[in-house]
């Protein structure tokens, strides 16, 4: 997917091996007497794909929901390149460049796959409540100019065909496209993704890791993940990092991960030592 | 939004125009016709009639966008139409302010106090939300009745000259038809155009997913309080532009029941539409409209019933026809044209 502004973005950050985009340090989170995340640190490197995974109610997604402000973490702190995050309002570190996809489905049905992907453009739009209401001019051109955008993002997955359906009518894969999108058309520099490839086929499954693939290579943002299937996990991660019961019990690459003894014990089985 | 059957947008212009095809503009040029030419065509009731519908209509799409569009619930929205209509009234009467002052300043009260039970809508959803915003009625019928007489004329209200512009009143039915027209108009195209543009769908977004719009940026408190805003500031027109239609401006013109009805006419036409919103509009006033005139006749037939008990009946009839449209067609009668109209494009081959 081409996009000039994001690269030369990106183009201007330090050196790739330097400072870790995403640093979560130390923390804890609690919902009464549930402990969902125990201490939890990890870091997030320049343009890598980064897989989080573990048993269900390992607090996977507490996690990147405490990344995107929706938890608030008793203790630890939340840093986005140097600037602490920690107690951020959603909307706020959304403006920080954090675009998320949902486990489960998320959209705003009432709006086509246009209209949702517009949204995702929310942030850099401009026009305001009298702008729209007068609908000349500027606030026209500005709708044009983003339509325009989005129509890049909806030929990179491929979905030009539904553009003007609405979300409600389509498909479960198909939906969890337009999910992605939408968060594409925020032009993040992180992409946090929750389970998008739960409850797809085989063939669903491998356009979206293609579709991962190709937004890394194409944006060079980092990509953090939770998946469930080991294949896809262990193909497309540069380093992974597994919770179970809220603590982190391992991290490293993927080969480091499928022969670690706890990792084993604790999740994997004999399924991916095959 | 399907486009009309061979109909494909050449650009994306074309795409978010409201109207496309040549027989799109000629309904709408003959509706335009007929709606500046009613005063000539139908001189007297229809007028009045054509009047109130249109101060309605302001009121009702600003609820659209407030309950219908970003999902707040809104039972006051009849209150912020008399904060509007007292403001305007009491800046007429006291200061002798032009209406093109005093209009839009009764808006912007009634968006302001509009405003603080958006604020309630951050922490209250659904029908505790109902429930606060018919506190709104309380307050307004109560501060109006005790704020002191000089203000609001407490209980004998305000009494008001016509809307002049240099040297011409609006001081008759034909002359106050064209000024509510215009503003009708306005608003009208207005909500339009904050429904295709960025506060729309932020609107809708927050309607259908508050966790989302968050995410992607969309700060739900603003959006939530903007739509009451912008909601009672719709009311605050209507009402404006209802004192100057009246020249009488009194609490008891307010009512909740006023608010309910609003409700009422979203759930028949349509929520989330603005075509919705003018449907359902149109057809319950029209309707009650014909009570007026069909209840005394009944009346005269069966004089044993007596007056009270036929308008009674003919209000819960009414009242019932929107509970039939809760159950059987939610999405109101603007879903139920496009369907059949879908169904006629693609005939002979349904799918
Ligand atoms: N809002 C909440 N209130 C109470 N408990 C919660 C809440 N959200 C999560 N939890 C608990 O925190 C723990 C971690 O949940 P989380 O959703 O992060 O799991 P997960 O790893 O994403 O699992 P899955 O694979 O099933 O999605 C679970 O025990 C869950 O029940
Ligand atoms: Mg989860």
């Amino acid at each position: 997917m081409p996009d000039v502004a994001a690269v030369s973005e990106s183009a201007a950050m330090p050196a790739r091996s330097a400072a870790p985009i995403i640093r979560v340090d130390g923390i804890t989170l609690r919902f009464g007497g549930v402990t969902a995340l125990a201490d939890v640190s990890f870091e997030i490197g320049a343009s890598e794909i980064h897989a989080i995974i573990g048993p269900n109610g390992a607090g996977k997604s507490c996690t990147l929901n405490c990344l995107n402000g929706f938890n608030l973490p008793q203790q630890g702190r939340l840093f986005l390149r140097e600037q602490e995050i920690t107690g951020f309002a959603p909307h706020r570190i959304a403006r920080l460049g954090v675009g998320r996809t949902f486990q489960g489905l998320q959209l705003f049905a009432g709006l086509s796959v246009v209209d949702n992907l517009l949204t995702g453009r929310h942030l850099h739009m401009k026009t305001g409540a009298l702008e729209g209401f007068i609908y000349r001019g500027w606030a026209h051109a500005e709708e044009l100019r983003e339509r325009r955008r989005v129509e890049e993002i909806i030929d990179f997955l491929e979905i030009k065909n539904i553009r003007h359906k609405l979300v409600g009518s389509l498909s479960y894969g198909l939906r969890k496209r337009v999910d992605l999108g939408r968060a594409l058309a925020m032009d993040p520099k992180v992409l946090l993704m929750d389970e998008p490839m739960a409850g797809m086929n085989l063939e669903e499954k491998e356009d979206i890791v293609r579709f991962v693939i190709d937004i890394r290579e194409a944006l060079d943002i980092p990509i953090v993940i939770v998946e469930h299937d080991m294949h896809v996990v262990m193909d497309i991660a540069d380093r992974i990092t597994v919770l179970d019961w809220g603590h982190v019990i391992a991290r490293g690459n993927p080969q480091a991960i499928k022969s670690d003894p706890t990792v084993i014990k604790a999740y994997l089985g004999a399924e991916v030592r095959r | 939004m399907t486009l009309p059957g061979g109909v494909h947008a050449e650009t994306y212009a074309q795409d978010r125009a409201l109207i496309r095809t040549p027989w799109q503009w000629l309904w709408f040029a003959a509706f335009v016709a007929v709606l500046l030419l009613l005063p000539f065509l139908r001189p007297g009731g229809a007028v009045g009639i054509a009047t109130v519908i249109g101060i309605t209509l302001i009121a009702v799409l600003g609820l659209q966008l407030t309950s219908g569009c970003a999902g707040q619930i809104n039972m006051g929205q009849s209150a912020f139409m008399g904060v509007g209509a007292y403001a305007a009234g009491a800046l007429a009467v006291h200061l002798h302010w032009s209406f093109l002052m005093t209009i839009p300043i009764g808006g912007i009260s009634a968006a302001v106090f509009g405003a603080v039970f958006g604020l309630a809508a951050l922490r209250i959803k659904g029908f505790y939300l109902a429930l606060t915003t018919i506190a709104a009625q309380y307050i307004f019928t109560f501060a109006m009745l005790k704020l002191p007489k000089e203000w609001f004329g407490q209980s004998e209200g305000l009494r008001m000259d016509p809307a002049v512009l240099g040297s011409f009143a609006f001081d008759t039915d034909n002359r106050i038809y064209y000024l509510v027209l215009a503003f009708a108009a306005l608003m009208t195209y207005g909500a339009w155009g904050l429904m295709r543009s960025r506060t729309g769908r932020a609107f809708i977004a927050v309607r259908d997913n508050d966790n989302a719009a968050e995410v992607i940026g969309i700060n739900v408190f603003y959006y939530k309080t903007l739509a009451f805003f912008i909601g009672a500031f719709y009311a605050g027109v209507a009402g404006a532009l209802w004192a100057y239609y009246v020249r009488y401006v009194q609490a008891d013109q307010f009512t909740l029941w006023l608010s309910v009805w609003y409700v009422g006419m979203l759930i028949v036409g349509g929520m989330g539409s603005i075509l919705g919103a003018i449907v359902g509009t149109v057809v319950i006033r029209l309707l009650q409209e014909l009570i007026t005139v069909v209840g005394p006749q009944i009346t005269d037939l069966l004089p044993t019933l007596g007056g009270q008990f036929v308008f009674a009946a003919m209000n819960m009839l009414l009242g019932g026809l929107i509970i039939v449209f809760v159950i059987f067609e939610p999405r109101g009668l603007v879903h139920r044209w496009n369907i059949v109209k879908e169904s006629y494009r693609i005939w002979p081959f349904p799918h």
